[in-house]
């Protein structure tokens, strides 16, 4: 099983707080839907995959930047080139002031069957902070829009610790979520990333963000509320109603091969020996130009040997409340935890961390609190 | 050559008052160095005095001067320290020289430290030049400055030149009166040689040096030279001058400048201040003046990681080399592991061997607190001597304790007279006396602990004056002292590096302000952690560092996975670079910083 993944670049504004690879809409978006198909087909033969392919995801940027039919003709291009399960999970993520109910309407006849939407609080004067395009209305228009054109499966993104935020403000927010009752709902702390205009003017002391313990409070307040309204946690920042964990993250998390196209995209796979990660250009023209010549946009190429792969296994598997299955980790690597990693397995054992369940490696909440510290006794 | 065409002098100025430009403007003037290849203050070479405009090792520079009679004469400029914890280091290269041109910025006047160095010329017999500089500047006084150099220094400065260095405005001038009032030497190039070490230097190729004055005789290579001080004795393998690049001469004879390279194997063999004579013809006195430097401000080094500790000792060896006032031994603390304790000759020293030693030898260090030499009067009526807190013996047996006094000496503008006394005053001082120098310049006199003053005493006078007082210090005597030795507890393990030996009412404040300094620095770890002050078994200060909430990485994606495992590693790294206190773990520059409190 291999996930697909699909990078749009492309944003109307960077948001305040983002460092990822998105930029604003230049000539070259015209052109990059066609290089995107160019790449998908041309990789069939030359990159490691292992099919089927249980889910293909739109991430961003913002995908819904472009027209819903570069969009369709992206998926129509996975389709044809590699094999779909038929109940695969095919998502895009939204900014709510980008998609309309048309673009809905094609996205989901064209098989789109899960829906990402970024709305972060439903705060407008947070949300302007952050410099989002849209106001929490025009989330609730673009809901509106997507579950009247058909989509059974939303997810929320949304985000705590942002400037000024008490833990008031996002209980509002998560009770007016869970009102509308979206399937899955990520709830993240802001990540104050160096080089953003959020960092600087934190810097600069324009705006203050709350203290450490104002958002372990808010988190803890709201991982409660979420469990009351039915969303059970199943990784640090994910929750899901029963059977609506995100199945493309899950991939992430499982540490299982995806294949990543488009500008800045990463893959991951089994070559012929290694373990193999790679990585995109990030620069669209370079981007364009090699697709153009028959070529694969690959930039980087890392090996990850049997320790490095299983330190990656530990640091993704345990962010998942389930954790990882021992036997999972037994058949991966042909030994257990306990062995390859005595020492740090014992600590976690005498910190209390390990939940009470023999079959699998998972961690006590409090154990996911310190997750950090735990996977450095692993390195 | 013969003695009557050498002029042996250095130039004494405040730090900016010019003495590197003015020395650039000779060297070009007598063609020692051409305007193309002059690196803008040649003399300053370490990256530190450039960087802090000061000069820390003193060096000297070989020129040829044809005068206006048409003679040639040799000129040997050494340049001295300006700092007051080089007092004996300038004196040394004093006693090299001759005369002493002084250079006083015509928009400053005189600053006291530039005082007390011309008073230690005149003590050596210098003839002093006065010169006054930046006469290119709008704000220049030269009238004002020269009654003022007539007034405070008694020397006549109606002839002073008027220069700018920077521009080299009659800079020719200076060289001219340097020819006609500085006398020349008067040895004996018959005699049997003594030569006087003014400075020490490593270098990487040709090893220890030394820089000389020969008075008497004369030095080449392939003599066997004894110093007078050690009894040690050496091959000259070559001798030369700066020019300022190395240049081998055959030899320095009477009244000359250069260096000496000898089969010298330890630094301990060749210190500033002593006198290198002939074996076969050995002088009988020394020169005058030798004298062992005594450090006056203590603190413990230790290398952050602890494996650097060969690093470290290599470094500090490496720097004695240079710097004969520098004094370690090794030392060992529960808190930091193997380290030196070394010794300086004030606050400055220590400021710039430490950054030295980061800096140029690329190692990572932990300072503790520093301290100064404490008498401890015992009961059984014993006396003991202690630089370092851990050393102090138990409270029940000690009658009392002493500590070290400084003559202070305050030259500021008179409208921060009020400020620069609270200041004074907080930090223990005895107001003694307060003299208007002139109209717009003070000298204020206290007596100050010297333990109040090691911490960021001149930080705190440069603020409250905006930066214009000046402050030089020296050792008054030792008095008796109400102290107490503060501890630092960290979950209730005591923290060693961090005691300090205070004053007995000024424990609070400062247990208190360094027990919030530590609440802050000491990050958050999984359990919660009390910070308390303590004298003897009692708290008197506490704070708590909370336990950590949420250590995790909100997010991880794909995209991201290399970025999240680098995350992970520096966070890795930077708990390596923790030093264990118990349970606890502390950041090493957390040390550094609670040192600039002073409560």
């Amino acid at each position: 099983m291999t996930g697909v993944y699909v990078h749009i670049p492309y944003c109307v504004k960077k948001c305040a707080y983002c460092d990822f690879c998105s930029v604003p809409r230049d000539a070259s978006i015209d052109q990059y839907p066609d290089a995107l198909c160019r790449e998908i087909e041309l990789s069939r033969d030359r990159l490691p995959y292992e099919g089927p392919v249980p889910s293909v995801f739109f991430g961003g940027g913002t995908p819904t930047v472009l027209p819903a039919e570069a969009l369709i003709r992206v998926l129509d291009t996975v389709r044809r080139t590699y094999d779909l399960l038929p109940n695969a999970e095919i998502t895009t993520e939204c900014n709510p002031g980008t998609a309309s109910y048309a673009d809905f309407v094609k996205l989901r006849a064209a098989g789109f069957n899960r829906l990402s939407l970024g709305l972060q609080s439903a705060d407008d004067r947070l949300l302007k902070a952050l410099g989002r395009i849209h106001t929490y209305e025009q989330f609730l228009t673009a809901y509106g829009a997507a579950r009247d054109a058909g989509f059974q499966n939303i997810n929320v993104d949304l985000m705590h610790g942002l400037p000024g935020q008490t833990q008031a403000d996002y209980l509002d927010t998560l009770q007016k979520v869970c009102d509308l009752g979206p399937e899955h709902i990520s709830a993240y702390a802001l990540i104050l990333e160096g080089g953003t205009p959020l960092y600087t003017r934190v810097r600069e002391g324009e705006v203050a963000l709350p203290d450490e313990d104002a958002v372990a409070d808010m988190e803890d307040a709201g991982m409660a509320y979420l469990k009351e309204r039915g969303y059970a946690r199943y990784e640090v920042s994910n929750f899901a109603k029963p059977g609506r964990e995100c199945r493309h993250n899950l991939i992430y998390w499982n540490d299982e091969p995806y294949l990543g196209f488009g500008v800045a995209a990463h893959s991951s796979a089994r070559g012929k020996g290694d373990w193999l990660r790679w990585s995109n250009t990030e620069s669209i023209a370079t981007y364009l130009k090699k697709l153009q010549r028959g070529k694969l946009p690959t930039a980087e190429t890392l090996h990850i040997d049997k320790k490095e792969e299983m330190f990656e296994v530990i640091m993704l598997g345990l962010r998942k409340v389930k954790g990882i299955p021992r036997q999972a980790f037994l058949d991966r690597f042909g030994l257990s935890m306990e062995k390859a990693f005595p020492e740090a397995w014992l600590t976690v054992q005498a910190n209390g961390w390990w939940a009470d369940d023999h079959a699998r490696y998972a961690l006590t909440p409090q154990g996911m609190d310190h997750l950090n510290t735990a996977l450095c006794y692993f390195r | 050559m013969d003695q009557k065409h050498i002029r042996n002098f250095c130039i004494i100025a405040h730090i900016d008052h010019g003495k590197s430009t003015l020395a650039d403007r000779m060297m070009e003037l007598t063609d020692t160095v051409s305007k193309r290849d002059m690196e803008a203050q040649l003399l300053d070479s370490m990256d530190i005095e450039r960087e802090r405009g000061i000069t820390i090792k003193a060096s000297a520079v070989r020129m040829f001067y044809t005068a206006a009679d048409g003679e040639q004469y040799m000129f040997n400029l050494i340049d001295t320290p300006g700092h007051v914890d080089f007092t004996y280091e300038v004196s040394r290269a004093l006693k090299a020289c001759e005369g002493a041109v002084l250079v006083v910025d015509a928009t400053q006047g005189i600053e006291a430290q530039t005082l007390a160095n011309v008073y230690l010329a005149i003590d050596n017999d210098l003839e002093v030049l006065p010169v006054i500089n930046k006469i290119d500047l709008p704000s220049a006084e030269p009238e004002r400055v020269m009654h003022e150099i007539e007034d405070v220094i008694g020397l006549p400065a109606e002839d002073a030149p008027r220069v700018s260095a920077k521009t080299g405005m009659n800079v020719e001038e200076v060289l001219a009166k340097i020819v006609d009032q500085v006398p020349p030497p008067s040895g004996d190039p018959d005699g049997p040689t003594k030569a006087l070490i003014f400075d020490c230097l490593y270098d990487n190729y040709k090893g220890a040096l030394s820089y000389v004055r020969v008075f008497d005789g004369a030095i080449r290579p392939g003599m066997r030279i004894r110093s007078m001080a050690t009894g040690h004795e050496f091959d000259v393998t070559e001798v030369g001058v700066f020019t300022p690049q190395w240049k081998t001469v055959e030899e320095l004879t009477a009244g000359e400048v250069g260096y000496v390279a000898a089969s010298i194997k330890s630094v301990e063999e060749t210190k500033v201040g002593d006198t290198l004579t002939d074996v076969e013809h050995p002088a009988s006195e020394p020169l005058p003046g030798y004298m062992k430097v005594n450090p006056m401000v203590f603190c413990g080094i230790y290398p952050a990681d602890g494996s650097h500790y060969g690093d470290l000792m290599e470094a500090l060896e490496k720097l004695k080399l240079n710097d004969a006032s520098l004094s370690f031994e090794k030392e060992t603390s529960a808190a930091l592991g193997y380290g030196f304790r070394c010794g300086f000759l004030g606050l400055l020293h220590m400021e710039i061997i430490t950054e030295r030693l980061e800096r140029e030898f690329d190692l990572d260090l932990v300072t503790t607190s520093p301290s100064v030499v404490y008498r401890v009067k015992m009961m059984s009526g014993e006396t003991i001597v202690i630089d370092n807190p851990a050393s102090l013996p138990d409270p029940s047996e000690i009658d009392y304790m002493e500590e070290p006094m400084v003559k202070a000496s305050i030259m500021t503008p008179p409208d921060f007279v009020g400020p620069i006394m609270e200041l004074c005053q907080n930090n223990r001082g005895v107001f003694e006396h307060m003299d208007y120098i002139e109209k717009d310049r003070v000298k204020i006199l206290y007596t100050l602990p010297l333990n109040e003053i090691i911490y960021d005493f001149f930080d705190s006078l440069k603020s409250r004056s905006k930066g214009y007082a000046s402050f030089d210090y020296e050792l008054k005597d030792y008095q008796k002292s109400d102290l107490v030795r503060l501890d630092f507890l960290l979950n209730g393990d005591m923290c060693d590096a961090l005691s300090t030996i205070v004053h007995k009412d000024r424990a609070y404040p400062k247990g208190r302000a360094v027990c919030e300094k530590l609440k802050d620095v000491i990050p958050r770890q999984q359990f919660e952690i009390p910070v308390q002050a303590a004298i003897g078994g009692k708290i008197i200060a506490r704070e708590t560092v909370k336990a950590v909430r949420k250590d995790v990485l909100a997010k991880c994606y794909g995209g991201d996975i290399s970025r999240k495992k680098k995350l992970l590693e520096k966070q890795k790294e930077g708990k390596k670079r923790m030093r264990q206190v118990g349970t606890v773990s502390v950041p090493s520059d957390a040390f550094m910083s609670v040192l600039r409190i002073n409560g």
